[in-house]
């Protein structure tokens, strides 16, 4: 009972305090809404138009290229503006095509397009290959077009008419792709990747900033004067433990609700959900306490303790995906407890895991959790007695 | 005045490098991050993977084929992996240990002659998707000829050409090429690495927290009379506030020159040419310390300051782009990054390190930095009588 008079006292604290609610409940989900929106739903080559003057052949290959499965457009209105963009990869290739191009094609000519990309890059050497593959199969109706007429001597537009009548036609050499592998070993891209990690993300972040809050009681004096009560040691840490514990849990209930309301998250097995959701919490609320006692002020841990844990969340996966680092940063990234919350969310996203499934992962993080608790338990009543 | 503004700067720049929480925030936090993110990132910018070939047909077009896998501008981004059997190929592309692989079936050769040509296949994986639009990509390259080929015949046998012809046009054909041919330019500039972008990032990320540190001095000052007893010095509001943001301006432009010295030698961060990498710096620096003593007038307590500080310092991180590569985000993002001046600071630095240049390069972000510096000064000074009234 007198722990949860302590819970109470120290929730109302977090309530009156804007600063810490703008860490709890705003910046998580504005982050998840700027980075599930810059990593988009699909992995696709960004690629720039330039159409100086080519005439309808322009406005042909413009609309191809926005087609293209494979291909985000952007068009520029100069090659100056297209090269700027792609020093600053807003796109991995620039498409430039001439004035007057329309014009040389129905004159029987053949013309060469500039594909701007970094040799050294190969991101953006598969982009131009993208973009170069598009503009050749354009090109494959303006070659019938000039064959026919050539050797029939026919009007260069009446030529292309037919080819462009028989292209709906004929059937090209196509290349069928099937999928031989379906179960994904990545977060699925956009809000699902960023609701997830943000959450583990932040409800670190946000125990570890809590901490200050116990460290500005235990600065005022306040935990002296409360054992002056007949309250006992264990009553407070166990209160204000309570206290942080409900935070983490309402922080993760508050961004499963947005992230399923407002960016169509799906969250997997409701169970396992539930669990990890609640193991995560105690051990950010364990981290939480433990970084109380290990900074001096509250200054050092506001400043220290999110540091710790953007750090800890680069480490584990928070920030991009494990699956694309080299095997010994993986290997030492699951040093941070982050890596194994973000595994399971993973598990249960990408491949529908069960609580059994993410069995490892919850044992783990249970364990990280019992020695946060027992250490910072132990040091907290050290320090408040 | 200005003794007493270098006065109250020096005092202030005393306690801030005594304040080790500070200092480790600015310089030692920036660093580590870069450092994390320099190991992480390092070689994901590059797009490389295994390529699985399953040559089942054996003819001339199939040998086409693996000449077109084998042109130079692929190198770097297949590596070609020649295999017998289509099921060990579907078995290592669902292992992840081929990115994709490409089936040329049998009969596809003598197939293009025919009504309905035999169609390649590409085996995907949904776990790399940038390989499997890359492998339909080059292999739609080749068929491109082809469908180009058999079309033109088709259609100068629809234009008029005698159906006895169809052999000679056959043979005809066969020396045109595309109409579109292309040619592969460099860009002209040095790629964008991820420690090049993060590196600036990071260190102008925590430069903001600055805001909050200052503005936090201001009201401990005030909490302990310090700022009365100044005031009866006699010294001016303006003048203690000019100090509070000189040592801000130094402190921020000290670690801003820390970091990226440490991340161009140790990581190999490129930022640019110095004196405009200093010239932003500056700009930067002088826009964070008008910030802190905006907030220092606008806030009436130290708690208030410190949300004010936070607000500040997170909105402008999230929208100006220090958390994501903002060039890639959606163009909505990309113009509102616009509106910050750290969005401007990590443009020109940005640019200073893929196209490089001088001064001029950064010519129009110095001055949006500057404009910023000067409203947000102006509304500051407007409000810097409030000081005397607490």
């Amino acid at each position: 009972m007198r722990a949860l008079a302590v819970t109470g006292v120290s929730l109302r604290r977090v309530l009156r305090d804007r600063r810490s609610l703008l860490i709890t409940l705003v910046l998580p989900i504005l982050l998840i809404l700027v980075v599930g929106g810059s990593i988009g739903g699909t992995a696709r080559f960004k690629v720039g138009l330039v159409d100086v003057g080519a005439g309808p052949l322009g406005a042909r290959v413009a609309a191809a290229m926005s087609r293209a499965s494979d291909i985000t457009l952007t068009r520029y209105g100069s090659l100056g503006a297209a090269r700027l963009g792609l020093s600053r990869s807003e796109v991995q290739a620039v498409v430039a095509l001439p004035s007057g191009l329309s014009t040389r094609v129905a004159g029987g000519g053949r013309v060469l397009v500039d594909v701007l990309s970094e040799q050294s890059t190969s991101t953006q050497r598969a982009a131009a290959a993208a973009a170069t593959s598009v503009l050749e199969r354009v090109a494959v109706q303006l070659q019938a077009a000039q064959f026919a007429a050539a050797v029939q001597h026919a009007p260069y537009a009446t030529a292309l008419a037919i080819a462009g009548h028989l292209a709906a036609t004929v059937k090209v050499v196509a290349v069928d792709t099937h999928v031989v592998q379906h179960v994904a070993s990545s977060l699925p891209l956009g809000f699902g990747d960023s609701a997830p990690t943000m959450l583990v993300l932040f409800v670190f972040i946000s125990a570890m900033s809590g901490g200050a809050m116990l460290i500005e009681v235990r600065s005022l004096g306040l935990y002296t004067r409360m054992l002056a009560a007949p309250i006992e040691a264990r009553s407070v840490v166990a209160g204000e433990f309570l206290a942080l514990l409900v935070v983490a849990v309402g922080q993760s209930a508050l961004i499963v609700a947005v992230g399923s309301a407002a960016f169509g998250v799906s969250w997997g097995d409701p169970l396992a959900a539930i669990a990890l959701i609640a193991v995560w919490a105690v051990v950010a609320a364990g981290a939480g306490m433990l970084g109380a006692t290990l900074f001096a002020t509250p200054e050092q841990a506001t400043a220290l303790g999110p540091t710790l844990g953007i750090v800890l969340g680069m480490l584990g996966g928070c920030m991009w995906p494990l699956s694309i680092v080299s095997a010994p940063f993986r290997m030492f990234g699951h040093l941070a407890p982050q890596a194994w919350a973000v595994d399971a969310w993973t598990g249960m996203l990408a491949r529908h895991d069960s609580l059994v499934r993410i069995a490892p992962q919850l044992a783990v993080l249970a364990g990280v959790a019992t020695v946060l608790l027992v250490v910072a338990t132990r040091r907290l009543r050290h320090t408040i007695a | 005045m200005f003794r007493r503004v270098l006065t109250i700067a020096r005092k202030e720049l005393r306690q801030r490098a005594r304040d080790r929480s500070a200092a480790l925030l600015v310089v030692v936090a920036p660093l580590l991050i870069a450092g994390i993110m320099s190991g992480a990132l390092s070689g994901t910018e590059n797009f490389h993977y295994r390529l699985g070939v399953v040559n089942e047909d054996h003819g001339a077009a199939a040998a086409a084929m693996l000449r077109t896998l084998h042109q130079p501008a692929l190198h770097g981004v297949i590596q070609l992996v020649e295999l017998d059997d289509r099921t060990i190929a579907a078995h290592e592309v669902a292992s992840g240990t081929l990115g994709a692989a490409l089936v040329i079936p049998a009969g596809f050769t003598s197939s293009l002659r025919s009504a309905a040509p035999v169609r390649l296949e590409a085996l995907t994986s949904v776990n790399d998707s940038l390989a499997a639009s890359t492998t339909v990509a080059i292999a739609r390259t080749f068929t491109a000829q082809l469908d180009a080929d058999r079309l033109s015949v088709l259609a100068a046998v629809a234009a008029g050409a005698p159906r006895s012809q169809l052999a000679a046009l056959e043979h005809r054909v066969v020396r045109w090429r595309l109409p579109l041919g292309v040619v592969r330019t460099p860009a002209g500039a040095h790629p964008l690495t991820a420690i090049s972008y993060f590196a600036p990032a990071m260190a102008i990320f925590f430069l903001l927290f600055q805001v909050t540190f200052t503005a936090r001095s201001f009201f401990v000052d005030l909490a302990t009379g310090m700022v009365d007893r100044m005031l009866v010095a006699p010294v001016r509001p303006t003048e203690l506030l000019a100090g509070k943001a000189l040592a801000a301006f130094t402190f921020c432009l000290a670690s801003l020159t820390i970091v990226a010295v440490t991340t161009s030698e140790l990581f190999g961060a490129s930022w640019g040419a110095p004196l405009p990498v200093a010239l932003v710096a500056v700009g930067m620096s002088l826009v964070v310390a008008c910030l802190a003593v905006l907030v220092i007038v606008t806030a009436r307590s130290q708690r208030q300051a410190e949300g004010f500080g936070s607000l500040v310092a997170f909105t402008l991180a999230l929208v100006g782009g220090n958390f994501v590569m903002v060039a890639s985000a959606p163009p909505l993002l990309r113009h509102l990054a616009l509106w910050t001046p750290n969005g401007w600071a990590l443009r020109a630095l940005t640019d200073l390190s893929t196209v490089g240049g001088g001064i001029g390069q950064v010519a129009l972000p110095l001055l949006v930095l500057g404009g910023f510096a000067l409203a947000i000064a102006s509304v500051a000074a407007l409000l810097a009588p409030r000081v005397v009234r607490r």
